[in-house]
């Protein structure tokens, strides 16, 4: 038997050096946590499309084709990596994100080499699994907006998930956080600066150009983060924030005096859970802010892995009321006319001439999300410390408990009440600063969900007396060829496609819709429909640069 | 090491074996306790792999095996007149992998790709049953047993590497199942015996494949069969 164990023994020794057989490496997992570390090191490529695959897969489908037609087709192929970045949450914790790195490739001279980079924030999204990277998911619709209109141009495109997405363990959203949100964008930018050489692309490379832009909450991220980095003495080329809500004070009190914007009843709980994460002072309970019927849980409800009409139809959320129908009467002591002046400016809008009135009373009704308590202090608190902006009130100006506004509009000065305060605080005039980088601010004048007037045209006002061109506001809404004859064609081509959209809901293929119903299906999509063509003028104004 | 290498090295060594059978040959023919063998060993895959599941695949992602021949080493132990005990092993194989599946993934070539090759050690234990009479010459034997299987130099290939989207480790947890054969005997000399086997054996793994911090896995069964041809030399 002993040559029998013998010959096992040899096995036994071909077994264990074969074991020592090493396979391929993979990513690194960096074990530092410091803001901007590439979490993994080389990131994920999710998708690789030439530019005729690319070009092909859109044109695959009818809003694909449309936006296609819109951005011009595909001149680069687009790598898409999938980045994990450290950055912080909204009280500074330490805490890993994600986003992407859209990287032009091809042999065209503009999709490799040096190129600049397109730095995008995001729109709202209540799904907590949102990752704009992957470009394989087909409800990826502003992944797919941003690589059509920037990456398949030649430029690279940074953009983040945002904390509180996809991987993020932070358990909530710094939602219109401007710290936060421009430290997240700073930290994501650093990532991927980091991870390019060392992707499969890196025949691709940063020029040092850096243009930053992002729609609706992005809108704000892009302001927020121009602002940041323009501060900190860091190159930024151009900026283009669009359909933000910068003037956060002035809008809130647009909202809390009865110009409910649509979308309001989800932002709600997302701005509530963000500045108590951020100052825990909002509230003590979430019935201080909340009706009974909606406060259990709201404070965790935000983003979710539930589509939000299901949030809606479990009841969990209002679809639109954020305000009680029946209006609540301000007693102000010893003051019965500002008493009776305040409770009239609390009532449901009913301006008819006032297009937006429809829209607005949507806004109340029987079961509501905010307590009539908290919206009577919110507007008492906002009649006493006055944004100098003036709320877009639904039926001319709320009366005022203290000075007439002057001619400047600025934010109020820290109001006491804590959510206005936070909104002051997050107010993009607050501090007060000015782009030194071109500035290309696009709206429409016609957005349901982020009124352009109160936020875009508050800065446009804020800024003045600013040296001419160096802040443009492009309203897509507007006339053709105003400010630039450039923009022209994309506004022609938005009011073109509303009016599109305006006769399909009338037709038997849209439903065969009323004029007037037909109408408030068109606002309803307006936020949204606006953003290629807001994209494209983005695009077109970088071009410059 | 190439096929033909592999081919060359196994002839040089069976011609080294019988040379020195020969020196040997003066011992009385009797029964001895060991058999040393060599030879070929052709391994036909019938894998089986479940889609690649995991984030960012897309449905579909399989892939095959290519057979593969290599030099066949054994050690066989006489229990008794009709019982022994085989430990088969074979010169660590190369084995390739190809996509199978969409064309492109994206714009990646992919069906069609070497994506991964690995090697592979797998001994095979088997108590054998040998019929006839011990000096008959011809004698058909039957055996069970056990296969481990163990895979090393597990590499992702460019290929793979820009399917998956990026460098990527492969992680193949070495496999245990059992082990079938049956085979001939052919004397040729008192101490020399050609033979040839037919084993098939059961090797399930779980495939991990690890990149960006993502992973993918897939449940594979490569079941392979295998002709050993050999000649041995009993001592």
């Amino acid at each position: 038997m002993f040559n029998f164990f013998k010959g096992l023994a040899a096995a036994a020794a071909a077994l264990t050096l074969a074991a020592c057989g090493s396979s391929t490496s993979t990513s690194a997992i960096s074990t530092s946590t410091a803001r901007g570390t590439l979490a993994v090191d080389p990131p994920l490529r999710i998708a690789s499309l030439n530019a005729a695959t690319f070009a092909a897969e859109l044109g695959a489908t009818t809003t694909g084709a449309e936006l296609l037609a819109l951005t011009s087709a595909p001149v680069c192929g687009v790598d898409f990596y999938y980045v994990k970045f450290w950055t912080v949450g909204g009280a500074n914790e330490t805490t890993e994100s994600s986003g992407a790195l859209m990287v032009p490739t091809g042999a065209a001279p503009t999709c490799s080499g040096p190129r600049p980079i397109v730095l995008y924030a995001h729109g709202t999204d209540t799904n907590q699994a949102t990752n704009i990277a992957d470009i394989t998911n087909t409800g990826n619709t502003e992944g797919a907006l941003i690589a059509a209109a920037f990456a398949a141009q030649g430029y690279i495109v940074v953009a983040p998930n945002y904390a509180g997405y996809d991987i993020s363990t932070l358990g909530y959203h710094p939602y219109l956080n401007a710290v936060q949100n421009a430290d997240e964008m700073t930290d994501i930018l650093t990532a991927a600066r980091t991870a390019l050489p060392r992707t499969l692309s890196a025949a691709t490379s940063d020029n040092g150009k850096l243009f930053i832009t992002g729609y609706s909450e992005g809108g704000y991220v892009a302001m927020a983060t121009q602002r940041a980095l323009e501060a900190a003495g860091k190159t930024v080329t151009a900026a283009a924030p669009m359909s933000g809500p910068y003037a956060l004070e002035a809008f809130g009190d647009t909202i809390f005096f009865g110009g409910v914007d649509l979308g309001s009843t989800v932002f709600s709980p997302l701005l509530t859970t963000s500045y108590q994460h951020a100052y825990g002072n909002i509230y003590t309970a979430t019935t201080d802010v909340f009706s009974t019927q909606y406060a259990n849980g709201i404070a965790t409800l935000l983003p979710s892995a539930t589509p939000i009409d299901t949030i809606f139809s479990e009841g969990l959320l209002p679809e639109t009321a954020l305000f009680d129908s029946a209006t609540p009467t301000v007693t102000i002591p010893n003051d019965p006319t500002q008493s009776a002046e305040l409770t009239a400016a609390l009532a449901v809008p009913n301006n008819p001439a006032s297009p937006f009135t429809p829209l607005f009373q949507l806004g109340f009704g029987t079961s509501y999300l905010i307590n009539n308590d908290y919206r009577v202090s919110y507007a008492i608190n906002a009649a006493t410390f006055v944004d100098l902006a003036g709320p877009l009130a639904p039926s001319g100006s709320p009366p005022t408990l203290a000075a007439i506004p002057s001619a400047i509009p600025s934010p109020s000065l820290a109001p006491a009440f804590y959510l206005r305060q936070a909104f002051n605080t997050n107010d993009l005039r607050n501090p007060a600063w000015a782009p030194s980088a071109p500035t290309l601010l696009c709206g429409g004048d016609a957005d349901p969900t982020v009124f352009f007037s109160v936020n875009t045209g508050t800065m446009k006002a804020f800024w003045s007396d600013l040296p001419a061109g160096l802040v443009t506001v492009l309203d897509i809404n507007g006339t053709p060829g105003t400010p630039l004859p450039a923009f022209a064609p994309l506004q022609v081509a938005f009011q073109a496609s509303q009016t599109a959209l305006l006769a399909y809901y009338q037709s038997a293929a849209g439903g065969s819709l009323s004029l007037a119903a037909a109408e408030a299906a068109v606002v309803q999509g307006t936020h949204t429909a606006e953003a290629p063509f807001c994209t494209v003028a983005a695009r077109s104004f970088f071009s410059q640069f | 090491m190439t096929l033909l290498n592999l081919r060359t090295l196994s002839v040089s060594l069976a011609l080294i074996v019988a040379s020195l059978g020969a020196a040997s040959s003066a011992i009385a023919d009797e029964a001895v306790p060991n058999d040393f063998r060599l030879g070929s060993y052709t391994v036909f895959y019938r894998a089986s792999a479940d889609d690649l599941s995991g984030p960012f695949v897309p449905s579909g992602v399989n892939f095959h095996t290519d057979n593969i021949e290599t030099l066949y080493v054994g050690y066989v132990r006489r229990l008794s007149a009709h019982f022994s005990a085989e430990l088969a092993l074979g010169y660590p194989p190369l084995t390739k992998t190809y996509g199978v599946g969409p064309a492109t993934l994206g714009s990646v070539p992919y069906s069609g790709q070497e994506i991964s090759t690995a090697r592979w050690l797998a001994p095979t234990g088997f108590l054998e049953y040998n019929f006839f009479a011990e000096n008959a010459v011809l004698r058909p034997f039957i055996g069970i047993g056990v296969n481990y299987t163990n895979f090393y130099d597990r590499r992702s290939t460019a290929a793979g590497d820009a399917g998956s989207g990026g460098p990527t480790k492969i992680e193949l947890p070495a496999s245990f199942g059992p082990a079938v054969t049956v085979g001939l005997a052919y004397q040729i000399a008192p101490r020399w015996h050609a033979y040839a086997s037919y084993s098939a054996s059961k090797v399930n793994t779980r495939l991990t494949s690890i990149t960006g911090g993502v992973e993918r896995t897939s449940h594979l069964e490569f079941n392979p069969q295998a002709l050993v041809v050999s000649l041995g030399y009993a001592f």
